[in-house]
């Protein structure tokens, strides 16, 4: 066993990490989204939370969808993580130490229960749904000229309201922050 | 001259054709392969931050009228002082590694290891010379952005982790900086890649060769639109590699240092190592954007090696910047965030829209003519107001008086 796993890797080492390479993130994306759950401390578990974006972009990479894994990485590090921990720092701080939650008063049961509805009306959703049965399409790479083409060809009015919704919240937020201005 | 050129690769397969020889399988050879280019890039880049280190002090001496560092050499021979860097590197890892009592242990630790990262991920993308691409990716300019996130992700953890005022108020200032200051970046990377068609930096450069009437480059800085966007991006490049002028978040008078308050002996050896190479990354990819990447200026000089070229526009475009930290003092924190939103953003709308303009117009004398109004137009507008307004309005702080 160990001589044919050492066989397999010395012939052709760069196929062989690509193929198990996809695991080892998913394995960091499902330890850092559970740390981000349990952890006691908001801030560890806003680092926690912007690990597993970074797996979940490395993810994408290791399946060959390089441009959505480098958007997930520049728009969810970059920009998400940003405000989370923001948000985090500029709320008060003795609220970091102690467990925030809006179903406190239901317990671990109470909060086990909503988990499991929540997995469950998922999971229900996503077996029933018509995508389900459809096949799996074979694996095709998307280069980025067809994504940029089909982003301004056909989805072009899609991009342009989210630009513009974009915008808009930009702004309300500019308003809301320039209240206090002498 | 062909075989200087090719020399790099050439090494390379000689190399690994020896080890062929003597009966290593393939498998282990391709890994060795990707292991000689990661190991030559990252010797390269640490001998240039090095140098870097040491000439960076001799050329603000320079600027200031003084020696600099010229004492340090090997025994009797002083070489100009040019082995400062390995006493600096000495003193760095002798020196006490201080960790306050109520600093977050583990993220105090981590936050340099993080800042290393992409400092040294984004150098896979960069075209060193012709056919030297250590990763030939299809959206390299986006790869270098999206990996560069993460440097804010670091710079926060310094912050928060030392449990100090000042440097949660540097890392929010740094970061502040370092979003406003990546749009205007990000736009103008757009404008090139717009105009070449490609997100592939090779593609870009490619899209540079080539020269007009024989001896005028192509490059993109040689036009109205690119001379504006590599000159906003060069700016926006300053200020986030926290360089001079923009170099607040460790503005020493107000801040200590900033996020590296609380870090000393080699972890702050780190940040610096890892804000130098930041620095010479973002510069290699504004030479590859604007400055024809590894391409020579004029058709006679070819003869020297493309990568020469390409480290030598690298130093070209850093020794700029310490020129620039010689001379300009430091901004006000509201002037340069005002700066970034109010001037360069719109102007890189307005570099944007000329680009644009000047492809559709055929790129002739016309488009010239067009692209140049379009740039020019606003510059003229927004830099009066601009003025104006910081000339004229004298700031009153709202708790002072």
């Amino acid at each position: 066993m160990t001589c044919e796993f050492l066989k397999a890797c010395s012939a052709d080492p760069m196929k062989f990490l690509g193929e198990w390479f996809v695991l080892l993130p998913a394995l960091v994306l499902l330890m850092a989204a559970g740390a981000a759950v349990v952890m006691r401390n908001l801030i560890h578990a806003a680092l926690c939370l912007t690990l597993s974006f970074i797996a979940l972009g490395i993810v994408f990479i290791a399946l060959g969808a390089e441009f959505v894994g480098f958007v997930q990485l520049l728009v969810y590090v970059g920009a998400v993580a940003m405000v989370i921990v923001f948000a985090i720092l500029l709320t008060k701080p003795e609220r970091l130490t102690k467990s925030v939650s809006a179903f406190s008063g239901l317990g671990p049961a109470g909060g086990a229960a909503v988990g499991f509805v929540v997995l469950a009306a998922l999971l229900g959703f996503i077996f029933t749904s018509p995508l389900a049965k459809k096949p799996l399409p074979t694996p095709a790479s998307a280069p980025v000229a067809d994504i940029g083409q089909a982003l301004m060809g056909d989805y072009v009015v899609a991009l342009i309201a989210i630009g513009v919704l974009l915008t808009a919240a930009l702004v309300g937020a500019a308003v809301i922050a320039m209240e206090d201005k002498p | 001259m062909d075989l200087l050129e090719r020399a790099p690769i050439e090494l390379k397969s000689w190399f690994l054709n020896l080890l062929g020889s003597f009966g290593v399988p393939q498998g282990i050879l391709s890994v060795l392969s990707a292991v000689i280019i990661i190991g030559t890039v990252i010797g390269v880049f640490l001998g240039l931050f090095a140098l870097m280190s040491v000439m960076e002090r001799k050329i603000l001496a320079r600027a200031q009228n003084r020696y600099g560092p010229n004492r340090v050499g090997f025994f009797r021979w002083r070489l100009f002082g040019l082995f400062q860097p390995v006493a600096d590197g000495i003193k760095m890892i002798t020196k006490e590694d201080l960790v306050p009592r109520t600093s977050d242990r583990a993220v105090h630790f981590l936050a340099p290891v993080v800042m290393m990262i992409p400092a040294l991920l984004v150098l896979a993308i960069l075209p060193y010379g012709r056919d030297m691409v250590p990763a030939e990716l299809d959206a390299g300019i986006l790869y270098f952005f999206a990996v560069g996130a993460g440097t804010e992700v670091a710079v926060f953890m310094a912050g928060w982790a030392s449990n100090n005022k000042y440097s949660v108020l540097g890392a929010m200032r740094a970061i502040a900086q370092m979003i406003s200051y990546e749009i205007p970046l990000v736009m103008a990377a757009i404008i090139a890649a717009m105009i070449s068609g490609s997100l592939s930096p090779s593609a870009i450069v490619a899209a540079q060769g080539g020269f007009a009437w024989g001896f005028v480059p192509q490059w993109f800085v040689l036009t109205p639109w690119g001379f504006t966007a590599g000159l906003l991006f060069y700016i926006a490049a300053l200020a986030e590699s926290n360089r001079s002028p923009f170099d607040l978040p460790e503005g020493e008078s107000e801040l200590v240092a900033g996020h590296l308050t609380e870090y000393s002996g080699f972890k702050y050896a780190t940040f610096f190592m890892a804000e130098y190479i930041g620095m010479f990354a973002v510069c290699g990819l504004l030479v590859t954007l604007f400055l024809g990447g590894w391409q020579a200026p004029l058709p006679f000089l070819t003869i020297i090696p493309s990568w020469c070229w390409f480290f030598g526009k690298v130093c070209f475009v850093a020794f700029t910047m310490v020129w620039v930290r010689a001379t300009l003092p430091r901004l006000r924190i509201d002037h340069m965030l005002a700066f970034a939103w109010k001037f360069l953003l719109p102007m890189s709308f307005a570099a944007f829209l000329s680009a644009a303009c000047w492809h559709y117009a055929g790129r002739g004398p016309l488009a010239w003519l067009l692209s140049l109004a379009i740039v020019g137009i606003p510059y003229l507008i927004l830099g009066t107001a601009f003025t104006n307004r910081f000339a004229i309005s004298r700031r009153t702080y709202q708790f002072s008086e």
